[in-house]
């Protein structure tokens, strides 16, 4: 877009082209004070800290103590001998793993909300209201909820005489991740409902037209015509999902803050531990590492199956 | 057979949305019960229900001490993303050389998720000296870059023509933006209300690692102090739980359409 | 009235400030601090000289924070109560003791009079 201000009313060619230079120095400056505040943010909270943990991975470094050169060492510790890592790498996994089944649930209710039906608005809100809430508050609800004896699913379970006991959700081994991830489910399912409700109305009404004309089945349609055109909103779900294993910290910590042992532990959790409960900021500068170059790997992946045309995050 | 169609339909969505609703159901009847909330069976209503342990929340822990922090947080966050966004908002709609570079940097620094950087970030403020700060717990979130791209395009919507028209009035650069672009563009300005509050209102990471003293601490982490120390024993923890939850409940309500908006900016081309 | 006045932006935020300035007048008017009341026996008689123990509750525990005795009419007063949650309890000499009477205050020194004497076990002579 050109200046909005091509248009100076009157004086000659030279003194226009003055005129404009100065115009034109003057906008620069406005843009730059402009930018300014909001780049200082992203500077110091974004591409700053990506090359300092990039650095601190490679150093022998704490607060105390002057920096010394590590090369591999902490990567070599985490990949041959962390135990802990290869077990919440697993768990993020596993994390991540749980979205598309939630972007398919979420991809049933959009479907069955997009639509004349009346009411429709009403049930959406519903389906989205738990997204924008603390999850902090969220966690506690779901401790209460899993709980043995004041819980309100284990009642069920007991009274639809599907359980005679009890189970310990958040305190055993196999039942922990897959309570926390029920919890995490609930929270973002709206959300992945909202994207692909947007998704849905951006598709031209007249395909499906032409589809019923030609006699294809609702089923067919929705093979051909919803699902293709849905990819850039499914791309961003999985985003949304593989961005969700790191900022599910809250509802871990909350929940089972990584137990028992380290069954619920995310990468995010043990980058927590390792740096603020142990002072190691050095290994968990190379936690981070391998946890970025998980994100970007999906990320990759995702785009991939999507289509590769790098879905709409890119495309404004 | 349409009929059915659409009572199956209506039958599932109720079914969908009486699960979605359940958890908020059973907190509330918690919160507002005095009986033993761990006897056997517990009970589907509450029993003889009263406000009292909203009362005790207020009064058992600094519960004004973490709501005045939330909210000095939660103000400074929203004012610095209204101010800051729009500028960057408006100096993104002019062009200049680097505005390529920007944007890039800009779309590349969203995905980076903040969570990612957290052990920089706090080597970073602890050397600003504004560990244990207001300012500190609202640095990371002053500006936010789904937002600066939100302003962007109400920018861009308005008509160019009334834009010259002002300026050919005689009107300054920073009039036009006050008097014409800021009085458009007022559903930017609610999702970026919206959407700055939710954050700085429900961020828990971030203060749990900046802050060290009590004095310092917000809502989240003060419920999150809480739970350690009764171990969901009580229903005060769950009146907690729903007066923190009751504002952002509160504005997606007043809110829905600007918040959704705002989220689903990233989606659509904006 | 000018378009903004309507908006519920403006509407909502008012009409949240309104309440808890109202609230907080009503606080204000009413947080002398005084606990009133009456002392009965098992017939409803209301018991001079009865000991009143006042208790308030930090966090689990009720500990006991004042005493006092009743007047002719069995009333009795305490003042300066700074806590939220208390609990009342009256004995007096070969009547007894009465059940500890949970009284849950909306907030911190509320002014309050118990609508229910607190009734002994035994009878007056």
């Amino acid at each position: 877009m050109m200046p909005a201000a091509g248009g100076a009313p009157g004086g000659s060619a030279e003194r226009h082209n003055g005129w404009w230079q100065r115009k034109r120095t003057r906008e620069l400056a406005l843009v730059a004070c402009f930018l300014l505040p909001s780049l200082v943010v992203f500077f110091l909270y974004r591409v700053l800290p990506l090359g300092w943990n990039l650095l601190l991975s490679v150093q022998y470094w704490s607060p105390l103590k002057p920096a010394r050169w590590a090369g591999l060492d902490h990567y070599e510790e985490m990949l041959l001998y962390d135990d802990v890592f290869w077990q919440s790498l697993t768990n993020t996994l596993i994390f991540i793993g749980a979205a598309p089944f939630a972007i398919a649930l979420a991809l049933g209710i959009a479907l069955l909300v997009n639509s004349d039906l009346k009411g429709a608005a009403v049930y959406r809100s519903i389906v989205f209201l738990s997204y924008p809430l603390m999850t902090v508050a969220v966690g506690i609800i779901w401790r209460w909820m899993y709980d043995e004896r004041g819980g309100i699913i284990n009642f069920a379970l007991r009274e639809s005489g599907l359980v005679a006991k009890p189970i310990p959700f958040l305190q055993s081994f196999e039942w922990a991740l897959p309570s926390v991830i029920v919890a995490e489910v609930w929270q973002v399912l709206g959300f992945y409902m909202i994207i692909i409700l947007t998704g849905l109305q951006s598709i031209p009404q007249h395909l499906y037209e032409a589809a019923s004309i030609d006699g294809a089945p609702r089923w067919a349609q929705f093979w051909r015509i919803t699902l293709p055109m849905l990819k850039p909103s499914l791309f961003l779900c999985a985003v949304v999902g593989i961005l969700n294993s790191f900022t599910s910290f809250d509802l871990v910590y909350i929940m089972t803050n990584g137990g028992p042992g380290h069954a619920t532990e995310l990468l995010i959790t043990y980058i927590y531990k390792s740096g603020f409960g142990q002072t190691k900021f050095d290994y968990a500068a190379a936690l981070t590492v391998a946890q970025f170059i998980l994100l970007l790997a999906l990320t990759y992946l995702a785009n991939r199956a999507a289509g590769g045309n790098a879905g709409s995050l890119e495309r404004r | 057979m349409r009929q059915r169609g659409t009572f199956l339909r209506h039958a599932t969505l109720v079914g969908v949305s009486a699960i979605m609703l359940l958890p908020f159901y059973w907190v509330l009847k918690t919160a507002v019960t005095n009986e033993n909330i761990y006897a056997y069976p517990p009970r589907l209503l509450p029993e003889s229900p009263h406000l009292f342990n909203f009362v005790d929340v207020w009064y058992f822990i600094p519960f004004p001490r973490y709501l005045l922090n939330s909210l000095i947080v939660s103000a400074l966050v929203v004012a610095s993303n209204i101010v800051f966004n729009a500028m960057a908002g408006y100096a993104l709609t002019k062009s200049f050389a680097g505005k390529r570079a920007i944007l890039l940097l800009f779309l590349s620094c969203m995905l980076i998720p903040f969570q990612a950087t957290i052990i920089p970030a706090y080597l970073i403020t602890s050397k600003l000296g504004l560990l244990n700060s207001y300012l500190g717990l609202a640095f990371p979130l002053l500006s936010t870059i789904v937002c600066i791209f939100v302003f962007k395009a109400a920018f861009e919507a308005v008509p160019q023509s009334l834009v010259d028209a002002a300026r050919i009035d005689g009107l300054s650069e920073w009039r036009v933006i006050l008097r014409v672009l800021m009085p458009l563009s007022k559903a930017a300005i609610a999702t970026n209300v919206v959407l700055a509050f939710i954050w700085s209102w429900n961020a828990f990471l971030w203060p749990l690692i900046i802050t060290r003293e009590p004095t310092m601490q917000t809502l989240p982490l003060g419920l999150a102090r809480f739970l350690s120390y009764m171990e969901d024993t009580t229903g005060a923890l769950y009146a907690f739980a729903v007066m923190v939850l009751a504002p952002s409940i509160f504005v997606f309500l007043m809110a829905q359409k600007e918040f959704i908006r705002g989220l689903t900016s990233g989606a659509t081309k904006g | 009235m000018p378009h903004w006045a309507t908006s519920r932006w403006v509407i909502a935020p008012l009409a949240i400030a309104g309440l808890v300035l109202a609230w907080n007048g009503y606080v204000a008017l009413n947080d002398g601090g005084l606990v009133e009341g009456q002392v009965v026996d098992a017939s409803g008689r209301p018991v001079p000289n009865a000991n009143v123990i006042l208790l308030e509750r930090h966090f689990v525990m009720h500990n006991e924070r004042q005493r006092t005795r009743t007047d002719r009419a069995g009333r009795f007063r305490f003042a300066g109560n700074d806590n939220h949650s208390l609990q009342l309890e009256a004995e007096a000499a070969g009547l007894g003791r009465t059940e500890r009477r949970v009284v849950r205050l909306w907030f911190r020194a509320q002014n309050v009079r118990l609508a229910e004497p607190l009734q002994l076990a035994g009878k007056l002579p």
